[in-house]
């Protein structure tokens, strides 16, 4: 029963997706996942017909989690997003916002102070209204040396067992620490990393705001750059859920092919891949005592890949305060959407239910594994955000310092 | 690309390795379970909280959010028997069911125990519900018709009819699937419900498109919406009446709404029964499912099942298939909860019926043609809604000769062969005490 036949007659119109969507709780503007749809698609495949609350999905999946007939819906919709962009052109904002590659490298080229400055005096300007980005949202900042030019730098312990490490954009361009902890526990676990300047965004954002054929050039690379370190019998990790979810999931979903597939089968959560080392008797659990306590936040497209929470299991491991599961939905943002002027009150209502469960806590810090989705936990709830390999890190590092 | 010697100098000193071979922290970790269930609809959440109660380490792989989400979340126990005969006390008609029916299995005093286990996981959290499995109670739907039930949230307390004769239908502006006007028409027939019904019409401040309950009761559930809907019925309705509403008082499992609306305009309310969404299965859901998390059961969403490793006539592990790859989950037990042929548990194909995880034999009748009674709204069962599993007494699958064939695998809900829950009223009644039963049994 594979998820990527997509097919919308396997809709039942049982209604379990609008029940669970988080965006149709939020706003009565979205008339709901199963009529945008597979309901409407079905109307789709005979003419062009465009539904306007299709803007609204923030390709959460949070309706394909809940669909207990396995219809991919949030696929479905940016299908027909990406129809509809066949004849209308992208707003400024949405190619501002799907780019992020592009920023990021811009970023590199100009020094990032430059940059930042550029969306500071932006929202000061009221620029950022004007292109209908919200001057309320948490916009990510740009570091001034991304993870790869960081990377360079870094000598590595050489170990017979390699791992390539595809970092995607957030990481590289926005938070390069969780990168270089990310190297370190793999080093922790004598594993050599190797990181490929031929990966391109994985082009999540691209979709999502409808640029559909350029999506299918980093596809193509991407699949291409894949299949040569597969060739080579190298596990793939990825520290970001979305780009993971993309490159093994939607890819097939949205693009399938012979490659893609099997590119798949080779595709790990950095924390999943530690679990699985678990499993073979040789992951590093040489941990020291971690007194903080944390709060852990499931990304929606990690919950919907199927495999649980494997970053819970991992701390799990780890001395100390046992790591609760913060289990209250989407924090909102969905990668670019509630930076967008019309969607951040929505993508704000969506996490307040998260908010509120993160402020009524006594925490040190919330774990995610999702850039975006720290992102706005930090603005939404004003705790302290971390990556689940930091805390690893954490562990590994107290334990040699002493 | 050009590749790159990524082992140059670093000035960042290298980290020194120990590799832990003894699982110190191993204990915090389930990587294998002692029960893993496959099924996160009300068998299977009753059997895991039930699991997770006796100190199991317990997995549940779910797929999909369950058809209690869009179901009633009321628990019907028997309606009536197989000749179509009324049963008012379920649990004294259990013995006159047929051999093969899953109650006959479960047994008179399970079916007792976890109906009561039930009601206290619903009062533990929160929710009590009213009712028992001694009596049937008759509650209105949004047809107006009557429909036999056992047990329902305390918005559905229909003791409030006898309270008063002042009985309005309260309506939405926009709410598809609830005619007032048809209530009241039916409803004025019905055994215990005659009499007069007035109507009033709320109109929520939203619209331009259809509404569903969900929306009503989300609505509800804000502090505006809420006084709103206050304000607007107060000005139409005198204190002391009984208003009866779809299920919108809204889709958390508590009291709150309810509570606040009887204070406030000192009047009975009672939702009826309706389709889908029908607010009140999602609220017993998310009960649920936080019971169970709370009881430490991890819960594995998006887990499709597709295969299990059996060996020796057990079941070492059953086999997920995502996206990427396998992933198998290994347990002592296994309990089968995945629904029947609406709820993907059981696939029909045109002359079989298969049960795609243990490829457990499915019993049907011989023939194609008798699936089906084709006379729809006759007073007969229908052979295709009878068409499952066949279990022993202690719910584990068996074959044509009663042999069973899994020693560690039991069977619970609407996989189970033997009943029609349509005809009978038993689906919920079902789930429960067959959750319950396997997971005592495991």
């Amino acid at each position: 029963m594979k998820k990527h036949l997509n097919n919308p007659d396997k809709c039942t119109a049982c209604t379990v997706c609008v029940a669970h969507c988080p965006v149709a709780a939020a706003t009565p503007n979205f008339r709901g996942p199963k009529m945008v749809g597979p309901a409407l698609e079905r109307m789709r495949l005979s003419q062009d017909d465009y539904e306007p609350s299709l803007d609204y999905c923030t390709n959460c999946k949070n309706c394909d989690i809940a669909c207990p007939s396995g219809v991919p819906i949030s696929t479905l919709n940016m299908l027909a997003r990406a129809k509809y962009y066949k004849s209308f052109k992208p707003k400024l904002r949405d190619r501002l916002l799907s780019h992020g590659e592009r920023m990021g490298k811009l970023s590199e080229s100009l020094p990032a102070v430059f940059t930042n400055m550029g969306m500071a005096i932006g929202r000061k300007l009221g620029l950022m209204d004007l292109v209908g980005i919200s001057d309320k949202a948490p916009i990510p900042h740009f570091v001034g040396k991304s993870f790869i030019k960081q990377f360079k730098m870094l000598r590595q312990q050489s170990y017979p067992d390699k791992v390539v490490f595809y970092v995607g954009c957030y990481i590289n361009f926005n938070d390069p620490q969780v990168g270089l902890d990310i190297v370190a526990v793999m080093q922790a676990n004598k594993y050599e990393v190797i990181v490929d300047e031929a990966f391109a965004c994985c082009g999540s954002p691209l979709i999502v705001n409808g640029f559909f054929d350029e999506a299918k050039q980093n596809v193509h690379q991407n699949t291409q750059t894949l299949q040569k370190w597969i060739d080579l019998g190298y596990p793939i990790i990825m520290g970001c859920t979305s780009c993971l979810l993309m490159l093994k999931q939607e890819y097939q979903e949205l693009f399938a092919s012979e490659q893609v597939n099997e590119n798949a089968k080779h595709l790990y959560d950095a924390s999943e891949f530690l679990l699985k080392l678990h499993d073979e008797g040789r992951l590093n659990t040489n941990f020291s005592l971690l007194n903080e306590r944390y709060l852990y936040h499931a990304p929606c497209h990690l919950r919907v890949q199927g495999m649980g929470l494997p970053a819970l299991d991992l701390l799990g491991m780890v001395p100390g305060p046992t790591t609760q599961d913060v289990d209250a939905g989407c924090c909102g943002i969905s990668g670019s959407y509630g930076l967008k002027a019309d969607k951040y009150d929505i993508a704000m209502r969506i996490g307040r239910k998260l908010f509120d469960k993160i402020k009524a806590s006594k925490i040190d810090a919330v774990i995610s594994e999702c850039g975006t989705c720290r992102l706005q936990i930090e603005h939404g709830s004003g705790a302290t955000t971390c990556h689940p390999l930091s805390v690893l890190r954490r562990a590994y590092e107290k334990n040699n310092q002493t | 690309m050009t590749s790159r010697n990524i082992l140059k100098p670093s000035p960042i000193p290298s980290l020194s390795v120990g590799i832990g071979l003894g699982d110190k922290w191993g204990d915090k970790i389930m990587r294998k379970s002692d029960i893993v269930v496959i099924g996160s609809g009300l068998a299977g959440l009753v059997a895991a909280s039930t699991a997770a109660g006796q100190g199991k380490k317990v997995t549940l792989l779910a797929q999909g959010a369950g058809t209690l989400t869009i179901a009633g979340g009321i628990i019907d126990i028997l309606g009536c028997l197989g000749d179509g005969s009324p049963a008012n006390n379920p649990i004294a008609a259990i013995p006159r069911l047929a051999q093969e029916h899953p109650y006959r299995k479960i047994g008179v005093e399970t079916v007792e125990e976890a109906i009561n286990y039930f009601l206290k996981i619903c009062q533990e959290e929160g929710y009590p519900q009213i009712g028992s499995c001694n009596q049937i109670q008759w509650i209105p739907t949004a047809a107006g018709t009557l429909k036999p039930t056992c047990i329902v949230p305390r918005t559905m307390d229909i003791s409030s009819l006898e309270k008063t004769t002042n009985r309005i239908i309260v309506g939405f502006k926009y709410l598809k699937d609830f005619y007032p006007r048809l209530i009241a028409q039916n409803l004025a027939a019905m055994p215990g419900y005659g009499g007069n019904y007035e109507i009033v019409t709320i109109t929520p401040p939203f619209g331009g498109r259809d509404l569903s309950n969900l929306d009503i009761a989300r609505w509800l559930e804000t502090d505006e919406g809420l006084k709103e809907f206050a304000v607007q019925l107060s000005q139409k309705v005198k204190r002391g009446s009984l208003l009866i509403m779809p299920p919108v008082l809204g889709t958390s499992p508590d009291y709150r709404i309810l509570n606040w609306l009887k204070k406030n305009l000192e009047c009975y309310l009672l939702e009826t029964v309706t389709i889908p969404p029908a607010i009140t299965g999602l609220r017993l859901r998310s009960l649920l499912i936080n019971h169970v998390k709370k009881l430490g059961v991890k819960v594995i969403e998006q887990a499709v099942v597709t295969g299990s490793v059996i060996e020796n006539g057990r079941c070492l592990a059953v086999v997920t298939e995502s996206a990427d790859r396998q992933r198998s989950y290994y347990a002592k037990s296994f309990i089968l909860a995945t629904g029947g042929i609406y709820g993907g548990g059981l696939i029909a194909n045109s002359d079989q019926v298969i049960e795609p995880i243990f490829n457990l034999p499915v019993k049907t009748p011989l023939e194609r043609d008798n699936w089906t009674n084709q006379t729809l709204f006759s007073n007969r069962e229908q052979p295709f809604a009878k068409i499952g599993i066949a279990v022993d007494q202690r719910m584990r699958p068996i074959d044509e000769t009663g042999t069973t064939i899994l020693s560690n695998v039991c069977i619970a809900g609407r996989t189970l062969a033997g009943y029609d829950y349509c005809f009978e009223k038993s689906g919920n009644g079902v789930a429960v005490s067959s959750g319950y039963k396997a997971a005592m049994s495991v």
